[in-house]
């Protein structure tokens, strides 16, 4: 991929919170016909539409995943010149590959035109169906469910042992979750942005895996969000202000946590940090030059060793840059502006692609309450499983030379 | 009143899931089913897997042999689950989840057991023991040294 040679030019996204109701077909449809109106396209243009797995499976949402995977979509928008469709899947990282399979698709030359999206709904399982579920996709079912592990306390772990290697507080640690709680107050289709909350309110949550209370542990929700792709050149003819991918980096390190490339969690950052880098270098641009940072962190420890990759501050140190209100609005490293899964809502698949379309409506200038003024090129990352990997890729709505 | 008749669950509701033991990783649960704790050594490069998979991770190689650890670790890091756990696993909070380091320099995910939670500390020393859970299944746990 050359630097930017393609481009983002609309998304459309619906509330994410408990939507028994709304089923992940309305959710796909709802925001595919959103994301072709902000684009300002014809339908007729889109050639290509490509689905993420809806996670989790189970009765109705095969159907979706059966539906989405054989072409529904496409017949339901009225897509007639659509050519390809497909389901992507890799877990928390699935907006990075279909993104990648989208590319591919622009570079046959077939179509330049490509729908993306993920619709989920988790509320139609039971709370013990999502708890297993999320033991067995962070955690390996032969030689780690059958301690109890989970999700949550997966994180306790990388929580604690970050805690003891860098001295980062838990008060710190909970400032993730308040400055999340911050962005997502000013972000319509965020789950939780009704009230702010104090590092005294997280503390004082319920425990849920030590050290983590629950309000450092992110919600599965339903949601759904889209985005329109194009090449560079199209975008420019159609779209007043496109958001130009300007260049990724990735790296794959394990399934199970015991075997990650990079040993112990001090590691974590060591692995991060090359992939941050080569991002940066592709893109000609370096941290200080990011207007947002868009971080996939689903619990508050990730954000804070995905910042210290990044080079803003010394690594161990993001925890207090965290607290000082720097990641918070106003501030002067603007942090997951949408919320992120921990106050936006854990939407699987999703995160994501929340963040992504987040990121586009920043360069555009779309963003409303949560819009940083002037914003121009931002940095995101995804990643899956437990932790198996991490995607940057540093976006922008002009093309450095 | 546990779980199961506070919620008026089923018994597979509250069923533990357990290993299901493959080709490769048989003679693990053998082992442990002795009370033998046994480590997956590589024969090509001398790379100590564990868990074992079919393979090597550092080579590929598949020729392997099993080796008996001493059942010695360190603490590396821990997490106490008191609240959202799978149903199989309610009664037990609160429960502790922990990597530990064996001396053989592989990490193991496990339980501490008989140990006051306020007492976990970072590179603690510990020793394996034996739950046998099921007539199949051991589970290796760890508890800290005594003395």
């Amino acid at each position: 991929m050359s630097k930017g040679e393609f481009a983002i030019i609309g998304t459309g996204e619906v509330p994410c919170g408990q939507y028994p109701d709304r089923t992940e077909f309305e959710t796909a449809y709802t925001i595919a016909k959103m994301a072709v109106a902000d684009a300002g396209i014809n339908v007729k243009d889109v050639g290509a539409v490509l689905c993420a797995q809806h996670i989790m499976s189970g009765g109705i949402v095969n159907d979706y995943n059966t539906e989405a995977v054989f072409g529904r979509i496409p017949e339901a928008i009225g897509a007639k010149n659509c050519k390809i469709t497909c389901m992507t899947s890799s877990g928390g990282a699935s907006s990075f590959s279909i993104r990648k399979t989208a590319e591919g698709i622009l570079h046959s030359g077939e179509t330049d035109t490509v729908l993306i999206l993920h619709a989920q709904r988790f509320s139609q399982f039971k709370m013990d169906e999502m708890a297993r579920y999320f033991a067995i996709a962070g955690s390996d079912c032969e030689w780690e469910v059958p301690y109890g592990m989970t999700y949550n306390s997966l994180a306790a772990m990388i929580t604690k042992a970050y805690m003891d290697i860098t001295g980062t507080t838990i008060e710190q640690v909970a400032a993730v979750a308040v400055a999340c709680r911050k962005w997502a107050c000013l972000q319509p289709n965020a789950m939780f942005n009704k009230k702010e909350i104090t590092v005294e309110k997280v503390l004082s949550s319920k425990m849920v895996a030590y050290p983590l209370t629950s309000l450092m542990c992110n919600v599965l929700a339903d949601g759904g969000s889209a985005y329109i792709m194009t090449t560079a050149e199209k975008a420019r003819k159609v779209c007043k202000k496109p958001a130009y991918i300007l260049s990724d980096a990735s790296d794959y390190s394990h399934r199970t946590i015991t075997r990650a490339k990079v040993k112990g969690f001090e590691g974590l950052g060591t692995f991060l940090k090359p992939i941050a880098d080569k991002a940066f270098e592709r893109a000609g641009l370096g941290p200080k030059d990011m207007d947002i940072f868009e971080l996939y962190g689903s619990y508050p420890v990730i954000e804070l060793i995905l910042m210290d990759a990044l080079g803003l501050v010394e690594p161990g140190k993001s925890g207090e840059l965290v607290a000082s209100g720097a990641t918070s609005p106003g501030g002067k490293y603007p942090t997951t502006t949408n919320g992120e899964a921990l106050s936006f809502g854990h939407t699987g698949t999703g995160v994501g692609f929340g963040l992504f379309v987040e990121a586009v409506r920043q360069l555009q200038g779309k963003a409303g309450k949560a819009q940083v003024p002037g914003a121009k090129f931002i940095i995101e990352n995804t990643g899956g499983g437990a932790f198996m990997d991490c995607h940057f890729t540093v976006l922008g709505n002009e093309i450095p030379r | 009143m546990g779980i199961k008749e506070f919620l008026g669950l089923s018994d597979d509701d509250v069923k533990k899931p357990l290993p299901i033991p493959t080709k490769w990783s048989k003679p693990f649960w053998d082992a442990a089913k002795q009370h033998k704790l046994v480590l997956k050594k590589c024969k090509k490069c001398g790379n100590i897997d564990h868990p074992p998979y079919l393979y090597c991770t550092n080579c590929g190689s598949e020729d392997h042999e099993w080796i008996e650890a001493k059942g010695k670790a360190k603490l590396y890091t821990y997490a106490i689950n008191v609240y959202m756990v799978p149903f199989p696993f309610w009664d037990d909070m609160p429960y502790v989840v922990a990597l530990v380091e064996l001396d053989e320099g592989v990490t193991m995910t496990s339980n501490i057991v008989e140990c006051d939670h306020d007492k976990l500390k970072k590179d603690m020393e510990l020793e394996v023991i034996f739950d046998d859970v099921s007539p199949e299944i051991t589970l290796p746990k760890w508890r800290p040294v005594k003395g």
